[in-house]
């Protein structure tokens, strides 16, 4: 039996790079000092932080709602409060907002549940059906991830939380990087840091990812050994595209040159770094002549989408109020959208057409 | 002899056991990558050099659970 190399007990994990090999009280040693140290090198929580827990109901952010809880106890200034966005997906999120209800009265924190349908209006599936009748060019992931965002920063601020936790782990944040290399994306390149931001913006609540150098496998360890792990659930409109290669790609390279992952997270830290002296990534922050929200735009994403999908109406009056550089964003996207309307129509006629044709 | 092994959320795979096999060598004839899963062995989480022996069962925790 593989034994221990601290204390001879039976091993659960042996770290590639080292060769060390660690029992289960070893390992969540190790893996408490493995975070403990990203905390303290990038700075990520003050003495007195009321820090907001993303949680997705998965094991990741569970366990980081696990972990920062019992990390707490040596904080004396830390409050914790997990925050959950419920984008309202049947079949999937009913199960994980029970399962956040039940680990957080069993640690005894506090939490908030933010719903797609009260904050918007409608939940992720109407906006899906909502989207496909207007023709609009998104795919639900896309949704999601905007007016997820949006709700989290949104919800952390009334709250009165300074900071905002996730549970994106090391293999999450080089899949990024890989896919925006692939797409030559440097601005979101520029913002993987373990602490995002730097907005210099009233209404931006920092976000910060305590697992940032922690890898997939071993939160998973953690996930299984605290009893987070109760199935593989997986959000139903997860395709896995390119997110899935890239993802197999990194672990086959790690399988034949263990540490491959780790050295290409150093380079992207090299590569954020050389970012921020360009100026790039710490671009200037607006505010959203909608919302208020923080906004790389005259208008913010969130705002857009809701234009887009008909869910949000703008009075000529207002519109005629706005700022010209948000007006002009409006107007644009309103246009394109009609000018997508009318090809779609005639697309329509044409096939109907064929497909009368084709009858007779 | 065979090794039984379950991955959760997939299917349940049957590998022929040699003698001297280790959970790695389980792993490579079914064709998955050991950072890929966590391997569980009548309860308790093992690492990848853990002796196999004949009639095993071992449970595959995918790493992969979307957050
Ligand atoms: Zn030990
Ligand atoms: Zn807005």
């Amino acid at each position: 039996m593989a034994k221990c190399s601290l204390c001879g007990r039976p091993a659960i994990y042996i770290s590639r790079i080292s060769g060390v090999a660690l029992c289960e009280k070893h390992f969540l040693e190790y893996f408490d000092r493995k975070v403990r140290r990203t905390i303290r090198k990038y700075k990520l929580f003050k003495p007195k932080d009321h820090i907001a827990v993303a949680v997705s109901g998965g094991k990741d952010s569970l366990s980081l709602l696990h972990y920062l809880h019992k990390l707490s106890r040596r904080v004396p200034g830390w409050k914790i409060t997990a925050l959950l966005v419920d984008e309202g997906i049947r079949g999937y999120r009913e199960y994980t907002v029970k399962r956040l209800e039940k680990v957080a009265s069993e640690l005894g924190v506090d939490y908030v549940v933010v719903r797609f349908k009260d904050e918007l209006g409608f939940t992720l599936d109407k906006i899906v059906k909502i989207a496909l009748e207007r023709g609009l060019p998104y795919k639900p992931c896309t949704f999601c991830g905007v007016f997820r965002r949006y709700l989290l920063n949104k919800k952390a601020r009334e709250i009165g939380a300074a900071v905002i936790a996730t549970g994106h782990n090391l293999d999450d944040i080089i899949q990024t990087y890989m896919m925006n290399i692939i797409d030559n994306d440097w601005t979101k390149i520029a913002r993987l840091g373990p602490v995002s931001g730097p907005a210099h913006h009233p209404r931006f609540v920092r976000k910060v990812k305590p697992f940032y150098e922690v890898l997939e496998k071993e939160t998973t360890i953690y996930a299984i050994l605290n009893g987070f792990y109760e199935g593989f659930e997986e959000c139903p409109y997860a395709r896995f595209g390119v997110r899935w290669t890239v993802r197999k790609m990194l672990n086959q390279l790690e399988e034949q040159y263990p540490g491959v992952k780790y050295s290409i997270l150093q380079s992207l830290l090299t590569a954020i770094d050389m970012l921020n002296k360009l100026g790039i990534g710490e671009g200037e922050v607006e505010t959203c002549a909608i919302c208020g929200e923080p906004s790389a735009h005259p208008v913010c994403r969130a705002c857009m989408l809701k234009i887009e999908l008909g869910i949000l109406e703008l009075s000529p009056e207002k519109l005629a109020q706005l700022p010209p550089s948000a007006r002009k964003m409006i107007e644009s996207s309103l246009k394109l959208y009609e000018r997508r309307n009318a090809q779609n129509k005639q697309t329509n006629k044409t096939s109907r057409g064929v497909d009368e044709a084709a009858s007779f | 002899m065979v090794i039984r092994v379950r991955i959760l959320g997939g299917p349940t795979r049957e590998v022929g056991y040699r003698e001297g096999m280790k959970v790695i060598d389980v792993l490579r004839s079914i064709g998955v990558m050991s950072s890929e899963y966590v391997v569980v062995k009548n309860g308790r989480i093992v690492a990848e050099d853990e002796p196999i022996e004949d009639g095993d069962e071992l449970v595959l925790y995918p790493v992969v659970s979307g957050g």
